[in-house]
């Protein structure tokens, strides 16, 4: 689950400030947060996920506060409560598809076999393609490789970043049904922000900043 | 999966920059690792010749004339002395033994040197076939003389004057091969030893027929020799017999130490330019291998980013990209120790006369290890400059920067 309580943030000092409204999600609740470029959402999603400190406010994700955590234990927190999804790149460009979810697992301490990859990657109709390069993937292949690598490791949340954008409207019903799925599965809050008003009518609860 | 395995994936997904890296390091590498072997073969090859002559008696002239003619048989001798003016010297209390060398001959370009058994034993050379010099117009070969030559005990050789090969000046004396010895890998390898005797019987046998009427007496008066070897009994014997040599007679004393000291003084200028151009090359690599990881740093700083996403800390980053590097330089050391060994047999190869004895010194563990430290320190200065955009990196940033 998680809390945010009067979040704001400034980039520089004498900058606007953003202030985010309270949100607070139970087990397994979804969130779509919208808003028009410029707004503070992918703001929001770094802060959610630690990636940058708050400048007044309260983040609580399984009631650990996100504030209290310094360091090496914020990215060991990160790399095993939260799943990011990205807009287009996903991967790491050196690294083969299977080997991408291993080093995924590399740095939390989920105990994932390799057995779940595959169940995981058979799921995202992945599994032929876990031999190849990531530059050798479509974009409809990578943003399903990119919802693999946000859930292999069981997080708490799943944070998306426009995964929809780029993708036309087939696909784009495609990858929100499979991250709510997974999220399903997995039992985990799935907080998606973007500007793509197509996919409103997938989620109850939205936001708009 | 674990860290070395990303990183060994790094390096395979840019095959160019990795291969010069390497390439580049490795030359480096056998070039430094090179140098300091032949450097090391060259002087130790020299101090094993040395044996432990203290002091070296002949004709006056050039002193490093006379150590390389007569202790590295190298140069031709400074002149002659007289015997007995060397039989009077060596009477002096704090000489422990006194080695005659006489020449003037060789035998299809191999010395022929007229000395005493003593020769041998300064440098530890045993018979390997056949006895010792007995009587006059008989020689020992060195081993390398027989083997090069194909000679066995009982063949005979007629010497040539001079020192070098030529068979116009064919003396009609002949010598038979009595002994062989054993391989020293030191000059004694390359020499054909007999007495003193032979060598004067030789040259006299010319002169009488030369110089008719002269009787036996005068002959023994006239009788020369090239130089003498001399091991003291204790250091003391260096302070003063020298200086009285030097000083008080005709003939000049020469210490061969201090001679060949200041040879490695002259030559080692080339080895010394050769370990410039190693260490510039080497400068060199360790550029190539800081673009190499900077350029990775920032054409992947998005990669790197994703990895933080992963729960990786910087200090994980930075060890990736310490141990791509490390894996680009033990390759190179690697590549360059096989570069090293063909490159030497190459050169030796090239090189083979009669003068090298072509032994090389194998590196000792300090030397290897002290260019090894060298080389880990130009990869931990490489690795610190190309992690500084680790450091400065904002994650945030990089991820809303993503198109």
């Amino acid at each position: 689950m998680i809390q945010t309580e009067n979040l704001t943030y400034q980039y520089k000092k004498g900058t606007a400030i953003f202030s985010f409204p309270n949100i607070t999600l139970e087990k397994g609740e979804n969130l779509l947060i919208l808003g028009a470029s410029g707004i503070g959402k992918t703001t929001l999603l770094h802060l959610l996920a630690g990636l940058l400190k708050p400048v007044t406010g309260k983040i609580y994700i399984n009631e650990v506060a996100l504030n209290s955590l310094k360091n090496n234990k914020l990215d060991t927190f990160r790399g095993e409560n939260i799943g990011l999804v990205f807009q287009k790149k996903h991967a790491i460009q050196s690294l083969n598809v299977f080997d991408n979810l291993k080093a995924r697992l590399l740095f939390s301490n989920a105990l994932v076999t390799d057995k779940k990859i595959e169940i995981v990657l058979a799921q995202l109709g992945l599994s032929e393609l876990k031999r190849n390069k990531v530059s050798e993937l479509s974009e409809g292949q990578l943003q399903r490789l990119g919802i693999a690598l946000s859930v292999i490791h069981n997080p708490q949340v799943i944070l998306a970043d426009e995964p929809t954008s780029s993708l036309d409207d087939k696909n784009c019903k495609i990858v929100i049904k499979l991250l709510k799925n997974q999220a399903k599965q997995t039992n985990a809050n799935l907080i998606v922000i973007t500007h793509d008003h197509r996919i409103k009518a997938c989620f109850q609860n939205s936001i708009t900043l | 999966m674990n860290i070395w395995n990303i990183s060994l994936q790094n390096i395979k997904s840019k095959p160019l920059y990795t291969f010069l890296s390497v390439f580049i390091a490795s030359l480096s590498i056998a070039l430094l690792l090179g140098t300091q072997q032949l450097k090391r073969s060259f002087e130790n090859q020299i101090e094993n010749n040395l044996g432990k002559i203290d002091v070296v008696v002949g004709a006056k002239g050039s002193p490093l004339q006379l150590v390389l003619a007569s202790v590295l048989h190298l140069d031709n001798p400074t002149g002659n002395i007289s015997y007995k003016e060397a039989l009077k010297i060596i009477k002096n209390p704090l000489i422990k033994s006194a080695i005659p060398i006489s020449y003037g001959d060789n035998y299809k370009g191999y010395r022929i040197v007229g000395t005493t058994h003593e020769y041998t034993v300064l440098y530890n050379a045993e018979l390997q076939k056949g006895h010792r010099v007995e009587n006059a117009m008989e020689v020992i070969l060195g081993n390398s003389v027989a083997q090069k030559l194909n000679l066995k005990i009982g063949d005979t050789l007629l010497s040539a004057h001079g020192l070098l090969e030529n068979s116009i000046e064919e003396h009609d004396a002949v010598l038979t091969v009595v002994g062989i010895l054993k391989p020293t890998q030191k000059v004694i390898d390359r020499l054909i030893l007999t007495n003193l005797q032979s060598v004067w019987d030789v040259h006299n046998h010319e002169r009488k027929e030369n110089h008719e009427g002269h009787d036996y007496h005068d002959i023994q008066d006239e009788k020369e020799i090239t130089s003498l070897l001399i091991r003291f009994k204790s250091p003391r014997g260096l302070l003063t017999f020298p200086r009285r040599i030097n000083e008080r007679t005709n003939m000049q004393a020469a210490l061969p130490k201090y001679e060949l000291h200041k040879l490695y003084e002259y030559t080692s200028v080339g080895f010394k330019t050769i370990s410039l151009i190693a260490y510039l090359i080497l400068v060199i690599s360790c550029i190539t291998l800081f673009i190499s990881l900077y350029k990775m740093v920032k054409e992947r700083a998005f990669d790197l980013a994703i990895l933080r996403t992963y729960g990786a800390s910087n200090f994980q980053l930075i060890k990736m990209v310490f141990y791509e590097g490390f894996i680009v330089v033990f390759s190179s050391f690697l590549l360059g120790f096989l570069l090293l060994k063909i490159g030497l047999r190459f050169a030796l190869y090239f090189m083979k006369s009669n003068n090298q004895q072509n032994i090389l010194t194998a590196l000792s563990f300090q030397d290897v290890l002290q260019i090894a430290m060298l080389i880990l320190i130009m990869v931990i200065i490489s690795v610190s400059f190309a992690i500084y955009p680790i450091i400065k990196m904002d994650v945030s940033k990089i991820l809303s920067n993503e198109k």
